[in-house]
């Protein structure tokens, strides 16, 4: 009788054992991708990976943008935490290093990292270490309906500086058109102006003064009058009715269905702006402009500079290598050259961007190319506490509900209390 | 809910104006509160297009599969049996170890008996919310997140002072003369406890039961901290992430609606007496 | 319970206490009374949640609370919230049980109809009214169109979006308040009200000098419900707005989730808890003694 029990356990732990040696490092990736059409090529390509690696499974999760950034901070602590998740660089990964909960990758990615942009892998430095791997950039600007545009009697190519803007406004909303759509409920949508003319007004020097406290910090000149431009803009009444209800795919889904001329938007707007559209075809290519963030006269900023996102894929603390592996096949010339010639991103890996499908991506990969500082950003870069104080302060300023003095200030209590 | 009732202060005869104003305002109320329930219901059953159009009258097509589809997924029963799971789990440990605490507070007396009473009483007191954030991190450092115990355990704590007095109070009105006339022929505490007093409190056990599993059920912020990942996820947070990925598309998110608080709706008409019992139950003071 | 059975050991008393008492002490203390005091300890940190708090920064937390528009706006809301219950709900609630307490054709079935929203889901009423108030699809925006009128997006205003809860909050929750006096009429005396009649009292009176005072204690206890529901109120919240637009519809809970726990602020929303907490428990104990002393 022992005996056969004891030839039970044995068998049952070879079992086990072989079971375990046949199956399997599953990879959890968490993505916040909400653009079917990308978020199929991108489970092709984690089957293909899969195929080439036998034993391994890639699991994708998805999370809404908004959910993400709202979890992010307790989901990072579970034990089961995903092994890949999605991230905007800046001060927000800082904070992730500082609380451990990411992995040192600089070794395995050794000879991969010249393959990408040194900037962008640069972003995902911190401390001469990296913890994540960058793929794709992106540009902030108007993007905007030329047809809307011309029933008013304005031409894109002529609104270069912020009073261009302003007049187009006025002359779209004397046509009765909506002049520009905004995701107000979301926040982030509505900091880029206020950032994006603060990086007009006073470039990388006063971002970079200002993080070290001189000349008032972000209660600054150069903070107060980003503040008041927008503030002359948003006096124009120019966003949409309830715009402040309105989640950003909402919102860019508004200027697909063509109710609104212009949206300052992410340059990835480009495809999703079809997806979100009600009739999923949006503007097409020959009716779409973009429009740069237009400068401001005097500004310390350079034309060339723009603002704009780095985003890549870090791997948590006690991931399996094939974690890393995986986000190198994801981030390798292939898959880069397949989603670039789709137009879903501006790769990261050097020499991809020639597969651009289209001359309006194209364009937002030249600008980024050309530009000499290239701000990520704000809300991420702030770090947690701070960037969402941007995106809450900015809101409340489109609201109505704050003044460009109290924008300022609220931002720099937030940066001083560093919490 | 009684019916017996014979007369009540304001019952009046024939028709009058007074009792017109009171028919049109329970017709409003009713209106109130009906139509946004019916509207939601019928809504699950129309095209998107048709919504804008008609969003209160009968659907004109009756779109079936809007219904169909939820139903046929696997992901619209996974969150209901989250749920269950969490609801049931909440349910068994709650009525468990409150009884057992209750009973001891009903019939053992022992040093410092009322001050311990009185330290759960303080659990009445003010809502989970308040210490959310250091009770996450217990639950984090107790290795639950992510896992249906760290939602269950702190529901459960926070359900234990409702269920404790309510308890205590029902087994305390049982007849005395057991308790004594059981000891005497030798039984244990612990055998009268489970032969005797558990047989016997059926009725506020299922009170207690139902007032915990509802409000289990229907939890939202706890959950909301504790869990990440979406084949945990109880169907408040569910709904909550369908409504973000069908953001507009309204006719879907109201068919996901009616299909998550189906279940509540049907307890509640199986179980109406307990239900409006238990819930109107708290009220009354331990 | 006699002296006999003082003795340890007897029956087993002793192994009943040392089995059925501590898993429910453990339980409430682990996670209802212990985190009340990490709350007050970790609000004197600035702290991530990660590792140990380190930073001490005393008050400053409390300060930070105390300068926060959005906490202000909060607990201005939460103070709407009790104003509304008093002024609307209660007296609403209390109008329909006097009603329903009569014996007639559909009483009972109306009495459930008005009860239901109470058994639902904050998530799914909020859900449900996200769409009654949606600009595009929904009813009010329906209603607006009969008339030929734009539809206002009543939950994309900071002026209205408040407002809009608010009915919300009425809507779902005067049902449990009328069962509360519907019970409370059940049980009462109804010799008084016969003595009043025979009296010839108007129904007026009868209403104002028997049946109100009667019910008083009820009163007070809505009332306690009425304000420690309002003190929690958040699922409402999320749904409809998630404290939006531009921070004008939080409450005290909805700010602590958003600027607490979704940007792991520890010690603030720690602060933020221990505030709630200290409000709650005052309130609690000084109604128990100033409102329902005679209780």
């Amino acid at each position: 009788m022992e005996h056969m029990f004891r030839t039970m356990v044995v068998a049952a732990a070879l079992a086990l054992s072989t079971g375990l040696a046949a199956a399997q490092a599953t990879v959890r990736w968490l993505h916040i991708e909400a653009n079917p059409a990308q978020v199929k090529i991108w489970e092709e390509v984690a089957r293909d990976f899969e195929a080439k690696n036998p034993g391994v499974k890639v699991e994708m999760q998805y999370l809404e943008n908004e959910a993400y950034k709202a979890k992010a901070p307790t989901l990072l602590q579970s034990r089961d935490r995903p092994h890949i998740i999605y991230s905007w660089a800046g001060g927000v990964l800082k904070a992730q290093v500082e609380a451990g909960v990411l992995e040192d990758i600089t070794v395995q990615v050794a000879g991969f990292k010249d393959t990408l942009s040194p900037s962008a892998v640069a972003a995902f430095t911190i401390g001469g270490k990296i913890y994540g791997l960058p793929h794709t950039v992106s540009q902030v600007g108007f993007m905007a309906n030329k047809e809307l545009l011309a029933k008013a009697g304005v031409d894109a190519a002529k609104v270069l500086n912020w009073d261009d803007l302003l007049d187009a406004v006025r002359k779209l909303k004397a046509s009765g058109i909506t002049p520009i759509a905004v995701g107000g409920a979301d926040k982030w949508p509505v900091h880029f102006y206020w950032t994006g003319l603060a990086g007009r007004i006073g470039g990388k020097a006063a971002f970079d003064a200002a993080l070290k406290g001189d000349g008032g910090g972000f209660e600054g000149e150069v903070f107060q009058k980003s503040g008041e431009l927008f503030k002359q803009l948003v006096d124009l009444q120019p966003f949409q009715n309830g715009f402040l209800g309105f989640k950003s795919q909402q919102a860019i889904g508004h200027f697909g269905d063509g109710k609104a001329a212009m949206i300052l938007a992410i340059s990835s707007f480009y495809h999703t702006q079809k997806v979100f559209a009600a009739d999923k075809v949006g503007i097409s290519d020959d009716k779409l402009a973009w429009i740069n963030i237009p400068v401001v006269a005097g500004g310390k900023g350079e034309a060339t500079d723009t603002l704009g996102g780095v985003n890549g894929w870090l791997i948590t603390k006690g991931a399996p290598k094939e974690a890393v592996d995986f986000v190198k096949h994801f981030i390798s010339p292939d898959v880069q050259k397949r989603l670039a010639g789709g137009n879903y991103l501006i790769p990261t890996v050097k020499g991809a961007e020639t597969g651009l499908g289209s001359p309006f991506m194209r364009n937002i990969a030249q600008n980024i190319a050309a530009s000499k500082y290239h701000q990520n950003f704000w809300d991420q870069d702030l770090g947690p506490s701070v960037g969402r104080v941007v995106n809450d302060a900015t809101a409340e300023l489109a609201g109505g509900t704050m003044t460009p003095r109290q924008v300022a200030k609220a931002i720099q209590d937030a940066f001083k209390q560093g919490n | 809910m009684s019916e017996e009732a014979p007369t009540v202060p304001f019952s009046e005869d024939g028709w009058s104006p007074a009792a017109f104003a009171k028919v049109a305002f329970l017709g409003i109320v009713f209106l109130f509160v009906a139509i946004p329930l019916i509207a939601t219901l019928l809504g699950g059953l129309k095209s998107l297009g048709e919504l804008r159009t008609n969003p209160f009258g009968l659907p004109q097509v009756w779109e079936w599969e809007n219904y169909a589809g939820i139903l046929g997924s696997k992901r619209y029963w996974q969150l209901l049996f989250n749920s269950l799971v969490i609801a049931s789990l909440t349910v068994a440990i709650t009525l468990a170890v409150a009884a057992m605490a209750a009973f001891t507070f009903a019939h053992i007396h022992f040093f410092g008996s009322k001050m311990l009473l009185n330290y759960f009483t303080i659990g009445l007191l003010f809502p989970s919310a308040t210490a959310i954030l250091p009770m996450f991190i217990k639950v984090r450092d107790l290795g639950l997140l992510d896992s249906y115990l760290g939602v269950v355990l702190p529901q459960v704590a926070f359900a234990l002072a409702m269920s404790i007095l309510l308890l205590r109070r029902f087994f305390r009105d049982l007849p005395s003369e057991l308790l004594e006339a059981a000891l005497v022929d030798g039984c244990s505490y612990i055998n009268f406890f489970r032969y005797v007093t558990l047989p016997l409190s059926r009725p506020i056990l299922s009170t207690v039961g139902t007032i915990t599993f509802v409000h289990s059920w229907n939890a939202y912020l706890i959950p909301l901290v504790m869990l990440n990942s979406d084949s945990l996820y109880p169907w408040p947070l569910g709904i909550m992430v369908y409504q973000g990925e069908y953001s507009t598309e309204w006719h879907l998110i109201l068919a996901f609606i009616t299909l998550t608080i189906l279940p509540t709706i049907l307890l509640f008409l199986f179980a109406q007496k307990h239900i409006v019992a238990g819930l109107t139950a708290g009220s009354v003071k331990g | 319970m006699n002296a006999l059975r003082l003795r340890t050991g007897d029956s087993g008393k002793l192994t009943t206490l040392v089995l059925f008492l501590p898993p429910a002490l453990v339980l409430f203390s682990l996670f209802v009374i212990l985190p009340v005091g990490e709350a007050a300890w970790y609000s004197g940190f600035n702290w991530n949640g990660f590792g140990k708090p380190t930073n001490w920064i005393g008050l400053d937390n409390y300060r930070f609370v105390f300068a926060n528009k959005a906490f202000a706006t909060a607990f201005r809301n939460n103070l709407l919230i009790i104003a509304v219950s008093l002024l609307v709900q209660l007296p609403l609630a209390l109008a329909l049980a006097i009603i329903l307490t009569d014996r007639f054709r559909g009483a009972v079935a109306l009495r459930l109809v008005f009860f239901l929203p109470y058994i639902l889901a904050e998530i799914a009423t909020g859900l449900i009214f996200s769409f009654v108030y949606d600009g595009d699809y929904g009813l009010l925006a329906a209603i607006y169109r009969l008339f030929g009128a734009e539809a206002p997006h009543l939950l994309a205003s900071s002026s209205t979006a408040f407002p809009a809860i608010l009915l919300v909050v009425v809507w779902k929750y005067f049902g449990f308040h009328m069962m509360l006096f519907i019970a409370a009429l059940q049980g009462m005396d109804r010799s008084m009200v016969e003595a009043a009649k025979i009296d010839g009292a108007s129904r007026w009176q009868l209403l104002r000098y028997v049946v109100i005072p009667t019910l008083y204690p009820t009163i007070r206890l809505s009332v306690f419900f009425a304000i420690v529901g309002s003190l929690q109120l958040f699922d409402l919240v999320m749904p409809l707005t998630r404290g939006g637009p531009a921070d004008s519809s939080h409450t005290m809970v909805s700010f602590l989730y958003n600027f607490g726990v979704t940007r792991m602020r520890v010690g603030f929303g720690s602060a933020v808890g221990v505030i709630l907490f200290v409000i709650c428990i005052t309130f609690a104990f000084g109604y128990k003694r100033w409102i329902m002393r005679d209780e």
